[in-house]
Order: C-alpha cells, then structure tokens, then sequence
C-alpha cells in the first residue's frame, strides 16, 4: 500500500443500532474499495468471531485501512473503525470515537432512531467528530426517510437536510457516500515532528504473536525496531516487533505515521499490560503528557460460574485465563459454595456480556457450567462502622450486624415510539424507577428514568422489549449508590440451603417475587424419585413453598427382545440430559433452574 | 436353559398397515405377499449364519415376530419349520410361538398352524375398546380379538399370550381396568401390558397424541397389577404376567441373557463365541434383504460387545425380571467375576434400588428400584 500524505487519510467510525446494517455498510465500503474480491467476501467481515457473527452485534473493535481514489483523481486512505453497538460496551465506543475525525450515523430508514445510537452520537458531538447522517434500507417498502430525517434532528438535534440515502444490501448510494467521505469529513490533525503518541483502541492475544494491539497514530510515527516504548499509564516499557495494517487481512508495513491506524506487535505475554484507552510514546522521546480518556473499566454485574462437573475445574480456570487474554473487562477470582463446589466469582460489563462469555466458555471450551444469578455491588455500612462491598448475597453479613444498605442507581435513557409510552411508564414505576424527564420528538418520546441498577439487571431489558413490541431502546449510565431497603431471600431444596440460589430483593418485592421464583423452579425441577420441597425463607421464616411431586416410575415398558439398540439409545439420551444438571444432595437441578431467579414477571 | 439350548427369532417384516406408534421394522404390503421366496432367503440367511459360527446347541424356542407373520400360511410355515428342522436340532419340549393379528388371519388357519409345529400363540389385541382401537391405526374390531381366541382354542391352542396396551390417549383409569378385565375374561395363560410410550420416527412421535398424565398411567399401572393378582396372574417380569408354568420361554431367554440366532430382514442375533459376546443385525429394508440373499451379498453386520458394557446389557435384561438372577448364572452368561458384578450394582445397591441377598447369591431390584429400572440402568452406562 503506498505512502498517502496525512491531508489524504480519512479516519472514521459508524455509529448505528443492532440490526441497522452497520456491518453490511462496512462490508460493502470494503468490497467497493476492493479490499476483498468476491470469493473472499464472508458476510460481516469485520465481525471475526463467530459468535458476533451469529448474534449480528459487533463486540470488539476492529479497524480495516482502505485505498479509495475520489472524484477528483486522488488516492485517499480511508480507516474504518468498527465499533461495538451495545449498551454493555459503550466504554468501547468512546475508544472508537476518540481515533477518527468523523462518523457516520446510520440509521434505519424504516425504524428511525434508538436510545444507544442517540448515545454513541452525542459522544461523537462532544469529541468534536464530524457526522454525516446515513439512512439505510432506503429500498425496503417500509422506508419512511423524511419522517426518519425529522426524527433526526428532533431527537439528536442533527442537521439531516443533506443526509444520504443508501442501501447497504443493494449498494444504493454507496459511491455517493465514499465522496461525501472524502469530501465533509477532516483530514486528522496532529503532528509527526511531535513525540509519538498512539492511542490503544483495543488488544487481543493472539496465540502465535502474543498481544496485538490496535492502535491510532495522533502524534509521531511508530516502526518496528529496537526502540523501546512505554505505555503511559503503567510506565511499561518493551520492544515492538512489527506493525501493519488491516486491508482487511493483515499487512506488515514500516510505519505507521500520524493520522493512521494499524496493529502494533509486541511479544508481550499478559493483555492487561497493553490497556485500552492507554498512550504508546516513545522511551527514549517521551511525549509530555498521554491522550485523555484513559478509564480503568469496571465491572458492574457479577455472577459465579461453576462447572457442573467438578472434575472441569482446572479447565474451567485455563479457559477463563485464556478468555481474559482478550477481554479486559473480564474479572474473575475462585469461590467455592457448598452446594456447587468450586468455581469462579466473575465480573461482566453488564447482561450481554455475560451471556456472551458464558456462551464463549461453553461452546469453545466445552464447558458445561452453572450460572448463578447475577447481582450488583451492594455498599453495606455495618454497626461496627466498616463498609464493605458485597458482590454475591450469600456474603451478606448478619442483619443484626447491619446499619443500613446502599445499591447503585442508574439514569436509564428510554427511547420509544409514543403509543407505548403507558406501559414503559408503568414498568419503570414497577423497578422502582423515579421519573426525571419525558421529552415528545415527534413521534418518539424519550423517557429519563433514574432506577436501581439492580433491576435492570435482573430482567429490565427484556421486559422493556416486551411491553414496546421490540421498539424501545435503552442507554444508562452510573449516578450515585443510594440507600436501599434490601433483604436476602434464601432458597432451600428439601430443607437445605442452596447458597447459590440467594438473592438481594427489595423488601417491598420479596414476598411477590419469593412466590414467583419457587414457582418457577418447581415446573423447571424435573421429577424425581422421591419428593422435592422448594422453599424460599427471609431468615428463619419460610415465605413460599411448592413441591415437586416424585416420579412414581421410571421403567422402559418393553425390551424389544433381541434388538437392544433401541432401548440403549434412550437411555444414552437420559444419561446426556442428566449431564447438564448439578446434583445438590440427592437432588438434581438443571441449570436454567440457577437462573430461574432472574425471570420473574413474565 | 441360558447355555444349554439357543433360541431362535424369526421376523416378519410386512403388514396389512402401518401402526402410529410402531417403530419395528414392518411395512405395509404393497403387492401379493410371496411366501415361498421368502421361505427360501430366510433359510439362506441361517444357512450363511451356521457357516460362520454353527453353535452346535439344541434350539429352545423359536418365535415368529413382525411386523404380523400371521399373513403367512400355515403350508408356508410348515414348509419352514421342516427345513429349519432339517438344518438345527430342535429340542423335545421347544417352545415355537407366533404373533397373532387378531384382524389379519383366517380362522381356519389355526389347525394349519398347529399341525406346522406352532404350539404357541400371541395375540396382538392392544384394547378392547373400538375407537382406541382405531386411534391406534388398528385394523381389527373388538370382536375380532374374542373371535379369533376362541378359534384358536378350538383348534386345540391352549398356551397363548394376550398383548394389551395402557395409558392411551384420553384413558382413564377404569376403561385400561375394564380391557384388561375382557383380556382377562378370555382366560390367556400369558397377559403382557404395556405402556404406551411414544417411540422416535413414528406417526405418534410426528403427530403427538395427548397421553393420560402421568399420575394417571402410574395409577392404572398399579390397579393392573392388583387386577392380575386377584385373577392369580403371576407378574414375572416389568410388563409380563402369566399363570404358573406358562411364562414366555422366549422371552425369558433374552431376559437371562442367553444366545439367540436371528434371521429375516433386520433380525437381531447375540452370540456368546468362546467367551466373547457378539452381536449380529441382519440388513433391514425387506426387498433389499431379500435382493442381496439372491444375489449371494452378505446381510449381517456385526460387534463385539466391550466388557465395559457387559455389566450394563445384562443389568438392562435381568434387572427386567422381578426375581432378578442368581451371581453364578451371571458370571456364566458374562465371563464378568463376582467382584465385577458387585462393585459394578455397588452404587445400586447403596442406595437400595437393588437387593443382594448372599444366602441365596441372587440379585433382584427392591420393590423402589423396580419403578425406577431405568435410572439404575442409566448409571451403569458406560461413560
């Protein structure tokens, strides 16, 4: 790929919702700047895992560095920065962000406008991005581009009157787009004469290289050699082996000069010392100060994660380690319980990302693992005065030795179309939810709501989706932790404890959802050969009870004589429904029985 | 009789028509049946079997399943039996039964059967109830079940079996009691009642029927064994009862685990050869079965059972019998040590599902693991 001067470079990302062609967009873009022939074109390309891929969401950031020659007879270098599309890794985005001069906003032209992209964009406004407004699927017969446009600048405040037209799919549009590129969006600023100063806009492990890092040059330039850089934040200094670029695939170059973006080599074993959002400078030409914004990524939602089979555990411990190679948000120390064994107490961005980390653990690394429910941080002030952070409610201490409990709230920002206004408002009320402000766009209504974090958690989202018919979106951020009225309800199966079935309730809620949860696990329990007693109990006192009635028999009727095959094959298969579940005493319990917990209300 | 004799199976794999709950190999005969080929591939098919491994052991039993083998004729079945005869060694009191469908034989037949060496009958009967026999895609009435019975008895039948079926769509407790009481009014030697349980690649498992629930089915399942009792019907295995010295021969030799020679399309054969156990299954689609024996093509695949799983399929037959087996018997049907068996039932028996009883050295399941055969069995699958 030939030297293109820096007033040539184009860095931009595409901000838009699940499922409004942000992927398809990129492709195309790829294919037009013949990045990739045909036969090399797998759908999605950017989206390299395959969960992403199966899911359609973008988890990672990657980048892709294209050659586009314009109207006007020139080479142009575009960066396409992908970013992710969803609530739980916002910090990600604004990584994204932060390395491009521009964005594009896309939207669906049938659909308009949702509460994440409304986020991602003001993020891009407030970084100073330029951004060109896009509506895709402009084909479909559903299309309605001037009700979208208005809803635009109604709801982001955008001026829309120039915004493009264009089908992803069908490549409507898509020249027009590459221009306006070119034409509207700033060439990066910066200086090569300057220290180098490189963002890290993501890092992975990759088996044979070790970290790799995505990088954007704002400052300086960066080359392979002997020189050593440092990262600012940690003061870490190494040697870099190579850089490149993805054109998609990935090519090795001798430079990467200020305004590009490409991958940074450095044989270094432990991912948590190549931080997102960190500066690269150089050892021996230290820039004077690092690029804003870098954010310790915290996690908010925590849940154990036990093998069923407790001879997995050390497997369960490698996979975990090699996972958290490639996401840094990913925290985990062992616990045990007594009625799971050992395991592992982890700490997500949020619901997706776990999903999705359970998923990846079971399906890469054939796990077959328990989830318990997944809590918040509580802040407890006991008696004696100590404040403690409790992640997991069997932790909780006696509430005799309890002052009082604090949880964290939340600004949950709710965008919907205004027919469905009565029922979001009813649910949020139902989270406990305090109304801050109720804005009219036109058709769409966005709703502000602060609200415990804890309920979002539990089941929000989906019930959100659910009383919208899917046309709510949802944005939130942190606010402060507030006190709260909380008790621990714990479960027993015939009699005992199962502390991975304890959960934090709000008092004003434990009697309804301690009814619901025991009913639940009841039709999730499979029968038995002996009675099972689900019990849900604050304390000593029992608030709920239901049985699971024994099995009165278990018996194949007929042996078909001199052909056992049969027979075998059904009892292969009950053997195979046995493995995913846990035995606890003499019970067995499936697993979605450990999220059971999380489902109340619907 | 586990090492002394061999049993022998015989499948007939067509129908007049396909049941919904049916999952054996049968098919529905599309054109004129042809007996005589037939006859002559089923005998190419045990000469190749005895060209391989000849036992070298009287035949105990022989039984003729399907699909229903009462479409063939009593020529037909004579005409085979005599050049079975010619080929093994039949035992003096052998046992040779065939499936009855009480909708597709003529009555003068049974005479005809009798004098072809078939001493023994089972019928095919599954209720007495006319619509739950058209719900199960029966042919036959009611009437045909106490028509044919009768015809046979008077043909000089006295040791037959009655199949009955429980828990069928939308039963209820006394209509499964009052079939079997009808059953029972027949006065069979043999009664075998199953539940009726919904088998993969069937009409049924396509196209669920609502079953009773299972409280349901476990209440009918204990009244029937009460009914039974009263009526001094001996229950000697999961689903089969019968007056005393008419139990099924046949079937208890598969239930002790001891040697059968299979022929016809799909038959199934288990073969203990100097100690190690081998299973034989012959080709399974009829026209091809019977293409290939024409054509002189081999129609038996075949496995050694791994010792690993030894333990497993004899648990999963004997376990099946309410008297269980006696140690010494297993090790000789095995080749497994008593301490193989042992510590194999050692979980089973911890948790008092199965009964070891060292005066006697017979295992049997407890009165709790009977109704529960199949978790034991599960936990002795290999892994």
């Amino acid at each position: 790929m030939p030297f293109v001067d820096q007033s040539h470079i184009r860095n931009f990302s595409i901000i838009a919702h699940v499922d409004h062609g942000k992927s398809t967009l990129a492709d195309r873009l790829i294919q037009l700047c013949g990045g990739l022939d045909l036969r090399e074109m797998k759908e999605q390309v950017l989206d390299s895992m395959e969960l992403e891929r199966e899911r359609g969401i973008t988890i990672k950031a990657q980048s892709v560095t294209l050659q586009y020659k314009a109207n006007d007879g020139e080479v142009y270098q575009l960066n396409l920065i992908d970013t992710p599309g969803h609530v739980d890794f916002s910090y990600e985005v604004s990584r994204s962000l932060n390395a491009c001069e521009g964005a594009l906003l896309v939207v669906d032209a049938a659909q308009g406008v949702e509460a994440q992209t409304v986020a991602n964009c003001y993020t891009a406004v407030d970084l100073g991005l330029t951004v060109i407004p896009v509506l895709n699927k402009i084909d479909l017969p559903a299309a309605e581009p001037e009700r979208v446009i208005q809803e635009i600048e109604d709801v982001i405040g955008l001026d829309s009157s120039e915004a493009l037209s264009v089908s992803a799919k069908s490549g409507i549009g898509i020249g027009e787009l590459l221009e306006q590129i070119v034409e509207k969006l700033p060439p990066p600023t910066g200086s090569p004469e300057k220290p180098l100063r490189a963002l890290v806009l993501d890092s992975w492990f990759d088996n044979y290289l070790g970290v790799v890092s995505l990088v954007r040059v704002m400052d300086g330039t960066i080359s392979g050699g002997k020189a050593k850089v440092r990262m600012m934040s940690t003061g870490f200094d190494y040697q870099v082996e190579q850089v490149g670029i993805f054109t998609p695939k990935s090519l090795n170059v001798k430079t990467l000069s200020t305004g590009n973006v490409g991958f940074v080599i450095a044989g270094l074993k432990d991912i948590k010392s190549a931080r997102v959002g960190d500066t690269i400078t150089y050892t021996n030409n230290l820039a004077k100060e690092s690029l804003a914004g870098f954010q310790e990524i915290k996690p908010t939602v925590f849940a154990g994660l036990y093998p069923i089979n407790n001879a997995d555990f050390e497997a369960f411990r490698v996979a975990l380690d090699k996972l958290s190679l490639n996401d840094a948000a990913l925290s985990f120390e062992p616990e045990s319980s007594q009625a799971l064994g050992f395991g592992f107490r982890c700490g997500f961005l949020g619901m997706l990302h776990m999903e999705i980390v359970q998923e990846r653990l079971e399906r890469e690394y054939q796990l077959d693992l328990i989830t318990t429910a997944p809590t918040v941080i509580y802040e407890v002030l006991k008696k004696d005065g100590e404040t403690i952070m409790i992640d997991n409610p069997a932790d909780l201490p006696d509430p005799s030795k309890i002052e009082l409990i604090k949880e964290p709230f939340i600004i949950a920002r709710i965008l919907l179309p205004h027919e469905h206004v009565g029922s979001v408002l009813t649910l949020c009320v139902e989270k406990r939810g305090i109304q801050k402000n109720i804005h009219y766009h036109g058709r769409q209504v966005m709703l502000e709501f602060e609200m415990p974090l804890t309920e979002v958690v539990l089941d929000f989202f989906d019930q959100l989706k659910s009383v919208s018919r899917g046309y709510a979106s949802l944005d939130y951020e942190y606010v402060e932790n507030r006190l709260a009225n909380m008790v621990k309800v714990d479960v027993l199966i015939n009699g005992e404890k199962v502390d991975p079935l304890a959960v934090l309730i709000h008092k004003d809620q434990s009697q309804y959802r301690a009814r619901e949860l025991v009913s639940r696990m009841r039709k999730l329990i499979p029968r038995q050969m002996f009675d099972v007693a689900i019990q849900a109990a604050i304390g000593a006192k029992i608030i709920s009870r239901e049985t699971v009635k024994a099995l009165r028999k278990n018996v194949t009727a007929k042996c078909y004589g001199g052909d056992i095959s049969r027979k075998r094959k059904l009892l292969e298969k009950q053997k195979a429904g046995k493995k995913r579940m846990k035995q606890i005493g003499s019970v067995e319990i499936p697993q979605e029985a450990f999220l059971s917990v999380l489902k109340v209300g619907d | 009789m586990t090492t002394d004799t061999l049993s022998l199976y015989i499948h007939f794999p067509w129908c007049v028509k396909k049941c919904p709950y049916c999952d054996f190999n049968s098919h529905e005969l599309k054109s004129e049946l042809d007996e005589n080929t037939y006859t002559k591939v089923l005998i190419k098919d045990l000469e190749n079997d005895l060209a391989i491994h000849n036992p070298n052991k009287p035949i105990g039993t022989i039984f003729m399943g399907g699909g229903t083998p009462s479409l063939f004729s009593g020529t037909a079945m004579g005409q085979l039996l005599r050049q079975l005869g010619e080929r093994l060694d039949f035992a003096p009191d052998i046992e040779v039964t065939m499936e009855v469908n009480p909708g597709a034989v003529e009555h003068d037949r049974f005479e005809t059967y009798l004098q072809a060496g078939i001493n023994r009958l089972s019928f095919g009967a599954q209720s007495f109830n006319d619509s739950q026999l058209k719900a199960l895609g029966r042919i036959h009435k009611s009437r045909n079940i106490s028509g044919a019975v009768t015809a046979a008895r008077r043909a000089g039948y006295q040791n037959f079996n009655i199949d009955l079926m429980y828990g069928l769509p939308g039963q209820s407790v006394n209509e499964a009691l009052n079939d079997c009481q009808q059953a029972i009014d027949l006065s069979p030697p043999h009664l075998s009642l199953y539940q009726l349980t919904i088998e993969p690649n069937t009409l049924f498992d396509k196209y669920p029927p609502i079953l009773p629930p299972g409280e349901t089915s476990e209440q009918i399942q204990n009244r029937l064994i009460c009914l039974t009792q009263e009526n001094e019907y001996l229950r000697y295995e999961v689903s089969a009862y019968s007056k005393p010295g008419y139990q099924s021969q046949h079937n208890l030799n598969y239930w002790e685990f001891g040697d059968y020679l299979g022929i016809g399309a799909g038959a199934h054969s288990k073969l203990n050869i100097d100690g190690v156990i081998k299973r034989i299954w012959k080709q399974k689609h009829p026209a091809n079965y019977m293409k290939s024996l024409r054509n002189s093509v081999d129609v038996a695949n075949s496995k050694v059972v791994p010792t690993s799983e030894l333990l497993f399929e004899f648990a999963m037959n004997a376990l099946r019998l309410t008297n269980g087996f006696h140690l010494s018997s297993a090790t000789k049907a095995t080749g497994l040590s008593r301490a193989d068996i042992l510590t194999g039932l050692d979980n089973a028996i911890n948790q008092n599902w199965v009964h070891y009883d060292p005066i006697n050295d017979r295992i049997k399941c407890t009165t709790f693991g009977y109704r529960f055969l199949d978790e034991i069995l599960v936990n002795l699958l290999p892994d």
